[in-house]
C-alpha cells in the first residue's frame, strides 16, 4: 500500500515537473555538444544556427555551443546520446558517419539513442577529375573504369564517410572498378587531384564550389541541381542514378518530454524559410536541407541500413 | 594584384585592426612561453569567440597570436631547457648554454630580432608568391611527402651528431608513439586499449611537455641549493640597440633559414620544428666554428628562431590558396582556417579574388606582427620573463609544473591527458639519464605519421608498385638528399679520420 502511494506521488510528482518543464523550457541555456573542434564544419554550422534556434524558441531561449573533439566526433555523439533527457543537451550528429561508427567500431550508442530534431544540411557528393586529363564526363569515366577495372585512383576523405558510400553505390550502379585512395580530409584529396596524383576525387559541393575553374565537375548527386552550381548538372540527368551526400543536423538523447521534443522539433522546423538564416549558412560552405523529427529519424535508419549492407558484403577494415 | 594589396592597407592601420595585432603578440608570446600552452590552442580558444568580431580584428588577433608563439617558445627553451612550444626544440640547442654564461639575455634577444626577421621574410612570401609558390606544392604528392618525412627523420638522426644508433632509437621509440591511435587508412584501432581518448593519437604537445618540461623540473627539485643557475645580474642585459650591431653578421644565417622555413612552410606536413632542425643544421655546416655549436653559439638560436618564424606565413600558401594546411601537426594553419571559415571566407583561388580587403589585410597583420616582435618580444622576455629565473628554485618548479598540468589539460579538458604526459615524463627523465638524444622523439612522432599515411597512400596510387615511389623528379631528388644525409657524414668520418665531436642534445 504504501509502495503504491510512494510510486503515485513521485509519478504526481514527475507530471508536475513535466508540466512545469514544458511550461518554461527553455527555462536555463541549452547547451549543443558538437564532436569537432571550433571552426571545423559541424562547429560553424552549429554557431551559425544557434542564434536562430534561439529566436525561433524565444522566451529569452540561450544555445550555448560546446567543442567535445575526438574520435571523428564519436566523443562527443556518446556525450549526447548519454546526457538527461531534458532538453538541455542537444549534440551535433553527421550522417552517415554516425551510423557507420556504430558498425565499424564498438560504439555506445544506437538509433534508437536519440531524439531525432532536425537534420539542417546536406551537402550532396559530386565527382570531380583534373583539368586536362581527358575525363571530362561521368560516361568517359565509367567506360575507363569498366575497361580497366581498378586503374582509375580516387581521392576521398576517409573510409566509411559518405565519399566511400558514393563510390559503392557507383560501382554498384554500373560495375565499374576503381582504386580507392583515402586521404585525411577532403582538402588533401582534392590538393592531390589538383596535382595529378590521383585521377578522378569524390567531394562534397562545398568543398569545390570554390574550384569550378581549376577542375573537371562531372556531376551532382542529388534529385535537383544544386544552388551552389547552378550550371552543373545531376547524376540523373546524365541517366545515373546516384543520389549521395553528407548530412549535418541536431539530436538529443532518447525520451525526451513530447512537449520539449515538440518545442525544439518546431524552432527547427522554421529554420529552412528564413532567408537570413540561409544567406548565413551559404556563406560558410553548408547547403541547407531541413528535415525534421520522424522523416529525420527514418533517414537515419536507411542510411543505417545502407551502411550495414555494404559493411556485409564489402567491410573497409 | 598589388593594387589590392596597397588597397588592404589603410583598413588594416585602423585603431581596432592595429590594437589586436599588439594584443595578439602580446598574447602569443605568454601562451608559447608557458610549456603545454600553443598558439593551436591559443587561436582554437579564441576562434568561438571570434563569430562576434568584425573579420580583420579576429584575423589580426590570429597573426598576432601564431607570430608571438613562434618566439616566445624561445624564452622557456633558452632561461631553462624548456621548449615553449615543439618548434624550439632546436632553440636549447645553444640557447640555453648561453643562459648558463650568463648570455641569457643576449640569447633571447637574438632570438627575438632573429623571429621577427624570419617572420617578416615570410610575410613577404605570403604577400608577393603566394599563387606561384601554391603551385610548388601541388608537385608534391603521397610519395613526395613521403619521402620528406623520410628525409626530414634521416637529417634529425645523423645530421645532430652524437651516436646514431641512440638517435635511432630514440626515433623509432617517436614513430612508435605516432603509429598509436586510429590507422590512417582503415580508421582501426592501434595500442589504443580501447580508449576513445587515443584514437586520435598522441598530441604532440603531451608528448613535449612531458618529455622536455619534467626532467628539468625533476632537475631544479632534486637540488633545491644549486646556485649556479642564471639570474638577472648574470642575464646580461643590455638595451638591444646596442647588442643589435653585434647580430650585423648573422646575415648568411637568417638569409639561408628564411629560405629554408618558407620552403618547408609551403610543404605539406613538415612545419616549424623540422623547418628550425633543418636551418640549424645547415647553419652549423656552414659555420667557420662548427665545434662551438651546442655550446652556446648565439648563431645557433638566430639559425633555428629565424626558422621556425619563417614557416609561420609561408604555411598559410597552402591553407590559403588549397585549403590544405602546410603544417597539419602544429595544426596552427587548420584551426586559422576555421578561423577564416566563420567569416565566410573559404580558401581556395576565388579568395583572393572575392575578399581582398581581408585577405591582403590579413597578410599586412602577419608583416605588422613580425615587425612588433622585436619592440614588444624584446622588453617583455628580458624584463619580465626572466624574472621568474629569480624564484627560488622549488618555487619555480612548482610554478612550471602547475602550468604544465593546466596547460595539458586544458588542450581536451581531460585528465587522461596529464596522466598520459606524466607517463611521458617518466620516459623523458631516463633517457635524460642515459643519454638518449630527445629531439629525434619529437621529429619522429610528427614525422612517423606523415612517412607512414603517405607512403600506404602512395602504394594504394600504385596498386601495390613500389616503383611508384621513385616515379617522378621530385621524388628522387629528395631521395638524393636523402642518401646525401645518410652517408655524407660517414664519409666525412672516414677522410678526416677522426670522430666527429659528440654532442649531448
Amino acid at each position: 500500500m504504501s509502495n503504491f502511494m510512494h510510486k503515485a506521488v513521485l509519478t504526481g510528482a514527475a507530471i508536475m515537473l513535466a508540466g512545469a518543464a514544458w511550461a518554461e523550457y527553455p527555462e536555463k541555456p541549452i547547451e549543443v555538444i558538437v564532436g569537432y573542434s571550433a571552426g571545423g564544419g559541424t562547429d560553424v554550422m552549429a554557431r551559425t544556427a544557434a542564434p536562430f534556434i534561439e529566436k525561433y524558441l524565444g522566451d529569452g531561449a540561450s544555445v550555448v555551443v560546446k567543442n567535445m573533439p575526438g574520435a571523428s566526433g564519436q566523443i562527443g555523439i556518446t556525450e549526447a546520446a548519454h546526457a538527461d533527457a531534458d532538453g538541455y543537451t542537444l549534440g551535433t550528429f553527421n550522417l552517415p558517419g554516425m551510423m557507420a561508427r556504430t558498425i565499424d567500431r564498438e560504439a555506445e550508442y544506437d538509433t534508437e539513442s536519440f531524439t531525432y530534431l532536425a537534420n539542417v544540411v546536406n551537402d550532396p557528393n559530386v565527382i570531380v577529375t583534373r583539368k586536362g586529363s581527358g575525363l571530362d564526363s561521368i560516361d568517359k569515366l565509367i567506360e575507363e573504369a569498366t575497361a580497366n577495372p581498378g586503374a582509375v585512383t580516387v581521392g576521398m576523405s576517409s573510409l566509411g564517410g559518405d565519399d566511400h558510400f558514393m563510390l559503392i553505390k557507383l560501382q554498384e550502379l554500373t560495375g565499374a572498378e576503381f582504386t580507392i585512395v583515402p586521404f585525411k580530409g577532403s582538402a588533401p584529396a582534392r590538393t592531390a587531384l589538383m596535382g595529378g596524383h590521383v585521377a578522378m576525387g569524390i567531394l562534397n559541393i562545398s568543398e569545390v564550389a570554390e574550384f569550378q575553374e581549376e577542375l573537371n565537375l562531372l556531376g551532382v548527386a542529388t534529385e535537383e541541381r544544386s544552388e551552389f552550381a547552378p550550371d552543373l548538372p545531376t547524376f540523373k540527368e546524365q541517366g545515373v542514378d546516384l543520389v549521395n551526400g553528407s548530412m549535418r543536423g541536431f539530436v538529443a538523447p532518447a525520451g525526451l518530454p513530447e512537449e520539449v521534443e515538440a518545442k525544439l522539433v518546431e524552432a527547427f522546423a522554421q529554420l529552412e524559410a528564413d532567408p537570413e538564416f540561409i544567406e548565413a549558412m551559404n556563406a560558410t560552405a553548408n547547403p541547407v536541407e531541413v528535415v525534421t523529427g520522424a522523416e529525420f529519424k527514418a533517414l537515419t535508419q536507411e542510411l543505417h541500413d545502407l551502411a550495414q549492407g555494404v559493411w556485409e558484403t564489402s567491410p573497409w577494415n | 594584384m598589388y593594387s589590392d594589396l596597397l588597397n588592404a592597407l589603410p583598413e588594416v592601420l585602423g585603431l581596432s585592426n592595429f590594437l589586436a595585432v599588439i594584443i595578439g603578440v602580446i598574447a602569443g608570446i605568454v601562451v608559447g612561453a608557458m610549456p603545454g600552452l600553443s598558439a593551436t590552442m591559443a587561436i582554437s580558444v579564441l576562434v568561438p569567440f571570434t563569430f562576434g568580431l568584425e573579420p580583420l580584428v579576429a584575423l589580426g588577433l590570429m597573426a598576432g597570436i601564431y607570430n608571438g608563439a613562434m618566439y616566445g617558445g624561445a624564452i622557456p627553451a633558452v632561461l631553462l631547457r624548456i621548449p615553449g612550444t615543439p618548434a624550439a626544440v632546436a632553440t636549447t640547442f645553444d640557447g640555453y648554454p648561453m643562459a648558463q654564461k650568463g648570455e641569457g639575455g643576449y640569447a633571447l634577444q637574438v632570438a627575438v630580432v632573429s623571429s621577427a626577421v624570419g617572420g617578416i621574410a615570410s610575410a613577404f612570401a605570403l604577400m608577393l608568391l603566394a599563387p606561384p609558390l601554391s603551385k610548388v606544392t601541388l608537385l608534391f604528392g603521397p610519395s613526395e611527402v613521403f619521402w620528406v618525412a623520410v628525409f626530414g627523420l634521416a637529417s634529425i638522426i645523423f645530421l645532430l651528431g652524437g651516436n646514431p644508433i641512440k638517435g635511432l632509437i630514440s626515433a623509432c621509440f617517436g614513430v612508435f608513439v605516432s603509429v598509436i591511435g586510429s590507422d590512417p587508412i582503415f580508421g582501426t584501432d592501434r595500442y589504443t586499449s580501447g580508449q576513445l581518448e587515443l584514437l586520435d593519437g598522441i598530441s604532440i604537445v603531451i608528448l613535449l611537455v612531458g618529455l622536455y618540461a619534467l626532467p628539468p623540473v625533476i632537475d631544479l627539485l632534486e637540488t633545491p641549493l644549486k646556485t649556479d643557475g642564471v639570474n638577472s645580474s648574470k642575464l646580461g642585459t643590455e638595451p638591444i640597440w646596442k647588442t643589435l650591431p653585434r647580430m650585423g653578421r648573422f646575415w648568411k644565417t637568417w638569409l639561408r633559414s628564411s629560405f629554408i622555413g618558407i620552403w618547408i612552410g609551403i610543404l605539406p606536413g613538415a612545419g616549424g620544428s623540422m623547418a628550425a632542425f633543418m636551418s640549424y643544421n645547415e647553419a652549423r655546416r656552414a659555420s667557420r666554428t662548427p665545434e662551438t655549436w651546442g655550446e652556446g653559439e648565439p648563431e645557433g638560436v638566430a639559425a633555428s628562431e629565424t626558422a621556425n618564424n619563417a614557416d609561420t606565413a609561408s604555411a598559410l600558401i597552402p591553407a590559403l590558396t588549397l585549403g590544405i594546411p602546410g603544417t597539419a601537426v602544429a595544426a596552427v594553419a587548420a584551426v586559422m582556417l576555421g578561423g577564416l571559415l566563420v567569416h565566410g571566407l573559404q580558401p581556395g583561388p576565388m579568395l583572393f579574388r572575392e575578399n581582398p580587403d581581408v585577405v591582403f589585410g590579413f597578410m599586412w597583420q602577419f608583416l605588422f606582427g613580425a615587425i612588433l616582435l622585436i619592440l614588444l618580444g624584446g622588453s617583455l622576455a628580458t624584463n619580465s620573463f626572466a624574472r621568474l629565473l629569480n624564484l627560488p628554485r622549488p618555487l619555480l618548479g612548482s610554478v612550471i609544473i602547475v602550468l604544465m598540468l593546466i596547460g595539458v589539460y586544458s588542450i581536451h579538458g581531460r585528465m587522461f591527458d596529464v596522466y598520459l604526459m606524466l607517463g611521458f615524463g617518466a620516459i623523458g627523465w631516463v633517457m635524460d639519464k642515459l643519454k638518449f638524444p630527445l629531439p629525434p622523439v619529437v621529429l619522429g612522432l610528427i614525422l612517423g605519421g606523415f612517412a607512414e599515411e603517405n607512403l600506404r597512400l602512395a602504394l594504394r596510387i600504385g596498386r601495390g608498385d613500389w616503383t611508384v615511389l621513385f616515379a617522378n623528379t621530385t621524388s628522387l631528388v629528395l631521395v638524393a638528399l636523402t642518401v646525401a644525409v645518410v652517408v655524407g657524414p660517414m664519409v666525412k668520418r672516414r677522410l678526416a679520420k677522426r670522430d666527429l665531436r659528440t654532442k649531448e642534445t
